[in-house]
Formats: structure tokens, sequence, C-alpha cells
């Protein structure tokens, strides 16, 4: 599980003078899904195109299973399947002559492999037909398909759920998830919409204005709860309440839409709630807005939901 | 090697599964049986055996003499007949009629339409590739990509071949079809450069599809430098089909210049020195021609290499 599948060290790229990705550095592990997060703009597409060598590295490298995209190129990428942007194909040749056409510029690619991928993505049924006549999942599928025709280490999918409906997303997920946990390819899988692929993916990172700004593991709750976290109580009279909170914890709330709101940690609720108690304020409810990683993504990169 | 054959079949296979490429070849066959039927029903095409070709040629020459009298507008095209017909007479040799191979050989006009359709290919070749987005998945391959644009190149010279082949053969069969086969290596007589001469047909169609070629080869290659450069097929086609047609006008616009004779369109055409005549422009040689044909190669197609190797491969 640890063993890392794909490293990134220190890697930037300029583009004339301005500096578009200043520096990441992270690992991914086989097995894993790793999801790579920010908005449009941030560079996400950008090092992706570094990864497979589509984009020249400004400086820093990419390893993939220990071997340089930058010094041993061919070596490197033989180990990586992958969509950039798009899963654009040959929109005048079927699904099958598609998975062939590619299956010829690498080496070792037997025909069997071109069925066992059809299957995996259930395309048999369309393979024959005109990639021109598919649907975006379809094409998604395909995408992943061709991807996956040399049995690489490493898969990555730019916005892979781009465009897809709730049932597409859903099918992307299961194909992810399966290739993890059965195959152990680790996963790349970028995305402007963390509800999208939140439930995917094992570790998260996130980047703005080209850097790596948070990575954080999806199912580890303790590593996301913050030191304070925010309370709501419901109480009568909340004036006294206040008021006891200032004089016997040291702790400003304030009142907002009737409820007193304060920063606290988890474990000093019990003892709250029994001064209160002991000084006859009533306590109707007790509340944890739960923030979810949703939340901490806009928290994290600054920007509201709505803007 | 092995994978370099893989990629020019799947180079070749791309151009020959679109229907595009498809309506070229129609269109060809349209044109050469067109041509076909014209020069049929058009043309009075007489046998000559051993007792009557002499005077079947000197019927000919009457009525040509006399129909020039009426219609001055045939002088020109009767009177080179006649001289023709003259000199077969005074040489005694024994002409052939018209046949497959003689249509061939006039059939080297066709060469323009196959480099247009080649040039069409070579300027999409590439710049197709961005348009669809499939550049990325065909560069992330263990394979370099001067090896890629080296079968795609080849690809290009294989469909402007092809199509060669099928312009010859086909024009043997519709000419042997309308006119007959006029034996296995005839010979007739030709305007050259040095008067009248007898010369082989398929000497005559080795040459003059030979030297087109050069052309062919130079515009398809400049087509294809323009795709890589621009990723704009459009482009890359307008100009290789517009410096074909206006090629030689513009070196005849700038022929009194000290440098025209560095124009690349004042060298494609090599018969220019067939059978030691003078070139078009004073100082030029067969070597000079050749050597500023392979320098003008060498620098379409290091810079289609240099751009295409090294180019970042962003969004649209």
């Amino acid at each position: 599980m640890s063993e890392a599948a794909m490293k990134i060290i220190n890697l930037k790229k300029s583009i004339g003078k301005k500096e578009i990705i200043k520096g990441l550095d992270f690992e991914i592990h086989k097995g894993e899904v790793f999801g790579f997060i920010g908005p449009n703009g941030a560079g996400k597409t950008t090092t992706i195109r570094m990864m497979v060598g589509l984009m020249k590295i400004t400086d820093g490298d990419v390893h993939i299973l220990g071997k340089s995209i930058k010094q041993d190129y061919k070596e490197a990428i033989k180990e990586v399947g992958a969509i950039v942007e798009n899963p654009e194909m040959y929109p005048f040749m079927t699904g099958m002559q598609n998975l062939k056409h590619f299956a010829r510029m690498i080496p070792g690619v037997t025909m069997e492999n071109i069925k066992e991928v059809v299957s995996l993505v259930n395309l048999e049924k369309a393979i024959h037909d005109k990639v021109g006549k598919y649907s975006l999942g379809m094409r998604q599928r395909l995408g992943i398909a061709q991807a996956l025709l040399h049995h690489p280490s490493v898969l990555i999918l730019d916005e892979p759920t781009n465009g897809l409906d709730p049932a597409g997303i859903r099918e992307i997920r299961h194909y992810v998830r399966r290739l993890a946990t059965e195959k152990n390819v680790a996963v790349i899988i970028s995305s402007h919409l963390l509800s999208e692929v939140e439930l995917m993916c094992d570790r998260i990172g996130i980047i703005k204005n080209g850097e790596l700004i948070a990575i954080q593991s999806v199912n580890d709750n303790e590593q996301m709860e913050p030191e304070a976290i925010t309370v709501q109580l419901e109480v009568r009279p909340a004036n006294k309440a206040i008021e006891l909170l200032k004089t016997n914890h040291q702790i400003d709330a304030t009142l907002t839409r009737g409820l007193v709101t304060l920063q606290i940690g988890r474990e000093q609720i019990p003892n709250i709630i029994k001064t209160f108690v002991e000084h006859d304020v009533s306590v109707y409810q007790v509340e944890i807005p739960k923030s979810t990683l949703e939340d901490k993504f806009f928290d994290v990169i600054g920007e509201s939901v709505n803007g | 090697m092995g994978n370099l054959f893989k990629l020019t079949y799947n180079e070749i296979f791309k151009i020959y599964i679109q229907k595009s490429t498809w309506a070229m070849y129609i269109l060809l066959a349209i044109l050469l049986i067109g041509l076909g039927i014209l020069s049929n029903t058009m043309g009075d095409y007489t046998d000559y055996t051993e007792e009557n070709w002499r005077t079947e040629l000197q019927a000919e020459n009457e009525k040509l003499t006399e129909e020039m009298e009426q219609d001055e507008f045939m002088q020109g095209y009767n009177s080179s007949v006649i001289a023709k017909n003259n000199y077969y007479l005074e040489n005694d040799i024994q002409p052939v009629g018209y046949g497959a191979w003689q249509f061939v050989m006039e059939n080297q006009l066709f060469l323009s339409i196959v480099s247009l359709f080649t040039i069409v290919v070579a300027g999409g070749i590439i710049a197709n590739e961005f348009r669809w987005g499939t550049i990325k998945l065909l560069l992330i391959r263990p394979i370099s990509r001067s090896k890629i644009l080296l079968s795609k190149f080849i690809a290009v010279l294989l469909f402007a071949l092809v199509t060669l082949v099928f312009v010859i053969v086909l024009s043997f069969i519709i000419g042997a079809l309308f006119f007959g086969i006029e034996g296995l290596n005839p010979s007739i007589v030709i305007e050259g450069a040095n008067g009248l001469e007898y010369v082989s047909v398929l000497g005559q169609v080795a040459s003059g599809y030979g030297f087109k070629l050069i052309n062919l080869v130079m515009m398809a290659t400049f087509a294809f430098m323009i795709s890589s450069i621009f990723r704009n097929s459009a482009l890359a086609i307008g100009l290789a089909v517009f410096l074909m047609m206006a090629g030689s006008s513009i070196v005849s616009f700038f022929a009194d210049k000290e440098w025209a004779k560095y124009i690349l369109f004042a060298n494609t055409d090599l018969s220019q020195y067939a059978n030691g005549a003078e070139p078009w422009i004073e100082g030029m040689s067969l070597s000079f021609s050749v050597t500023m044909l392979i320098i003008y190669f060498i620098v379409f197609v290091v810079a289609a290499w240099s751009v295409f190797t090294k180019r970042d491969v962003a969004g649209n």
C-alpha cells in the first residue's frame, strides 16, 4: 500500500516569466485513489500534462515507479495510462478500431488485452459502432479502456466526471474503486468539484494558484477535526448563559438568530452544560454544525460556494 | 523498426478510413473515365497497317491543310500534326495508332490533382490530430515524437504514391478499353527541345511523371510543415495550393531579380534541363537546382520536426 507509484518532486512550470506551477511535492501510492482538486485555472491540467510528458517540466521531476519522466521517458510512460481533458477519440472510427489503433502504439498489447478492457467497461455491445455516435459517458468509458490497454501502474483521469450525469459518475466511481482495490493501480483523478470525486478517493490534494495547499485523507476524521469547533446552543435565558460563559469559562460567545454561538474544544461541552444546569439555565439543544469536506475545501481555497 | 511499421500502418489506416479520401478517388475515376469518353467520341483515331500507313498519313495531311485554310484557329495544332506526319514519312517509320500508353502519357496533367489531394492529406495529418484532440493520446506512448512525425510523413508519401499508381493504372485500363493497347513499348514522334524526336512512350511517361513528382513532394512537405507549425489544416492546404498554382508566376514576376533563381519554384521543374535545353534563368544548372531542392526540403522537414518535438501540447 505505501509504496510510491508516482512521486512528484518540486515540480515547477513557467510560461514566459509567469510561474504557473510553483513547486509541487507529493506522492501517490499503489492501490490508492488520489483526488487532485482545485478550482479551474489552478494548474491541475498543467500538472497532469507535465506528468505524462505533454508539457516540458521547467524544474523538478516526476518519477513513475522510480523512473524519471524527464530522463527515462519511454520507460516511465509505459507505466501510465491517461485521459487528458476530454476523452477524445477518432469519431470516424469504431470503438474497436480506436482501441486497436492505440494498442499498436504500445509493445506487447494483445487482442486478449483489448477484449479484457472492453468487458471491464461494459462496452461489448457498442464497440463496433462509430465513436461519433457514442454518448459522452460511453466515450469516457472507451477512454478508460484505452488507458488500461497495457496494464499501467498509474492511471490518470483528468476531469473524468465532467459533463456526466449522476449515473455516469457512479459508474466511473465503480471502475476506479475496482481498479485500485483489485489491480493495485494508483489512480489520480482531477476535478474542480470535490463532491463528485470525494466518494471514490482515499486522499485528496488541493491545489490553488499552482500550489498544493492541503493534502488529507478522506476517511480520517480526527485529522480533519480542528482544535476548536463551532457549537450552537439553544438556551434560556440566553443573556445569562453568555454571562456565565464569560465568568466561569472565560469564553466569548455571541448571540446569532437566537442561538448562543461559541468556539470551543469538543471536550469542554459537558462542563459547559453542567454550569448551565447548576445556574438554572435551560438547555434545549446543543448543535455542532457538521462541516463537510466540501466546506473545508472552500474554506481552504477561500471561495464561497456561491462565489 | 517494427513499431515504425505499425505507426505508419495506423496513419495510413486513418487516411483511408475517412470518406473524404474515398471521395478523392471517386472524383479521379470520374474525371479519367470522362476524359476517356470525350477523347473517344471527339478524336479520329486511325489504325495504321503495314500497307496503308503512307497513304493514310498523306490523306490526313491534305485534310488538315484544307481545314487550316478555312479555320485559322486550328493553324497551330494542325501544322504541328502535319510536321509530325512528315517526320514519319521522311524517316520511313510506321506510326502507331493511339492507345493506352499514350493516354497514360497525356494524363500526366492529372498529377496536379494528385498533388492537390496530397497537399490536403499532408496539411491535415498533424493539424487534424490537434483539432480532434487525439494528439494527446498519440503522444503519451512509449514512442518518441520524432518517430510519430516520421510515420506521418511516410504515410503522406505513401498516399501520394498510391494515388499516382491509381491514376496510371486506371488511365491504362480506360485507355485500353477505349483505344486498345498500342504494343509493349511503342514509340512516337514528339516535339522535344531540339525539334521533332522519335521517342519511347514509356520513357515519356517515366520522365513526365517523374519530373512532376518533385513538385508534388516539395509542396506536400511544405503543407506538412505548415500543418506542424500552425496546427491549422486550412492554412496549410490554402498556402500550399496557392503556391503550387502561383509558383511559376512568382518566378516570372521576379525573373529579372538577382535572387530569382533561389526561389523554390524556379527549381522544382527539372525538365528545364532535360535534353540540354537552356534554363529559365541564367546561372542555373541541374546541380544548382538539385542543391536548392535539397536545402528547401531539409528546411521544411527540420522546421516541422523541431516545432513538433518541442511543443507543449496545451489546451486549445
